[in-house]
């Protein structure tokens, strides 16, 4: 008998908003910050000011990887501009960074993270009222244009590949070699793909945005190039005998015939 | 030093200018916005827009011959132009000290506008956006 066809998940794409509590903030004008699985998303006044997940590289990092600002000219604005909430505004006045330069790398980061935090979560979230964040509004963002921004890329990623395993999962690189049509932001991830590191970490290294990565790797794994690390068989003791259930992905035939039938789902 | 707005409002002030932006070509998110847009809708001419942008920032075709580097680190390309029957679309990659891929979009009247003149503008307030 042939073995059964794998089964992938499938992205789920709610059809309602994505934090119920997130536009009642917001039409109280609140300040503080909304704390869910993925992250934290930092209200001034009933607006998005920062965002932070575990997922994606913060400001920070992203101005540091490529030069745009040194560590030590992130932490003297947030040392001595921290306990104003003002650390946006100084490091602008201060001549580290120019003010377009902030606005866009912030916006970056900020759409990037909310995307984590929004994303499909089973817990409750919560809202602590406070002072709002230190670095201050640099550009703030109204909460509907973030919620309408987070479901967009949700289908924009569904749209790419639909299935949602790459996202988390160590990656590798599948069968198929990367042909001439890998663009040069794809080949900076595909050369640290390694069977270890998440779409995550890849974006960490680069300094680039997780969600840009996301697309990239989607991109990359409809075109066969990229799979997601298949679970590692467990243990098998000497005496044991082998199952007949061959994994996953192993049969090159079956691999092709999940893809395609994956693509013309997404049709 | 400029920020997103106030780029945006000195583009607008190029003759012919219907309408600016800076968008994201990765996401096809739309940073900013000033005037009007092809159908009214920024955000899906900003999506549009992005899909163009992305095929010749990122695609070898459109690097120069001797661009050895060609390694994602900056845009090889500067801008982009499309012309039709009324009006013209000036796309310009905005080089960054961070990773990104931002490129500003100018929507100009074909009757009024320069485009040579818009050109040159546009690629001195793309560098002065990220330097200020």
């Amino acid at each position: 008998m042939p073995p059964p066809l794998p089964v992938r998940r499938r992205t789920e794409i709610p059809s309602v908003g994505v934090s119920p509590m997130f536009r009642r903030l917001a039409a109280e004008r609140a300040t503080g910050v909304l704390m869910r699985e993925g992250g934290m998303l930092h209200l001034l006044e009933g607006q998005v000011v920062y965002a932070e997940s575990h997922a994606t590289p913060g400001l920070d990092v992203l101005l540091v990887a490529r030069g745009a600002l040194d560590e030590e000219g992130w932490r003297e604005a947030v040392a001595e501009a921290g306990a104003h909430r003002l650390v946006g505004r100084f490091l602008v006045d201060s001549g580290r960074i120019g003010q377009g330069a902030l606005e866009l790398c912030h916006l970056g980061a900020l759409y990037d993270a909310a995307y984590f935090v929004l994303g499909p979560s089973s817990a409750p979230a919560r809202f602590r009222y406070g002072d709002g964040h230190w670095l201050g509004p640099v550009r703030p963002v109204p909460v509907a244009a973030v919620e309408r921004e987070t479901l967009r890329r949700r289908e924009l990623l569904h749209r790419i590949w639909p299935d949602p395993e790459t996202d988390q999962a160590p990656l590798v690189r599948a069968a198929r070699r990367a042909g001439p049509a890998v663009t040069s932001r794809q080949g900076a991830v595909l050369d640290r793909i390694d069977g270890v590191r998440t779409a995550t970490d890849i974006s960490r290294e680069l300094g680039r945005t997780a969600f840009h990565t996301l697309v990239d790797v989607r991109r990359l794994a409809a075109a066969g190039v990229v799979a997601a690390r298949p679970a590692a068989p467990a243990p098998r003791a000497e005496n044991l005998v082998p199952t007949a259930q061959p994994a996953p992905f192993a049969d090159p035939h079956v691999t092709l015939l999940k893809r395609l039938r994956d693509a013309l789902e997404a049709l | 030093m400029p920020g997103i707005d106030e780029c945006l409002l000195e583009a607008m002030r190029l003759p012919g200018a219907r309408g600016a932006s800076v968008v994201d070509w990765t996401s096809g998110l739309a940073l900013g916005t000033v005037g009007d847009s092809p159908g009214g809708d920024h955000e899906t001419t900003a999506a549009e827009a992005a899909e163009l942008a992305r095929l010749a920032a990122e695609h070898r075709a459109f690097a120069p011959e001797d661009d050895a580097g060609w390694s994602g680190e900056a845009c090889p390309v500067e801008d982009l132009i499309i012309a039709n029957r009324d009006s013209y679309h000036l796309l310009r990659f905005v080089p960054t000290t961070f990773d990104s891929s931002v490129f500003l979009h100018l929507w100009l009247a074909r009757a009024e506008g320069n485009l040579a003149l818009a050109r040159i503008r546009l690629g001195e307030m793309a560098g002065r956006l990220v330097l200020g």
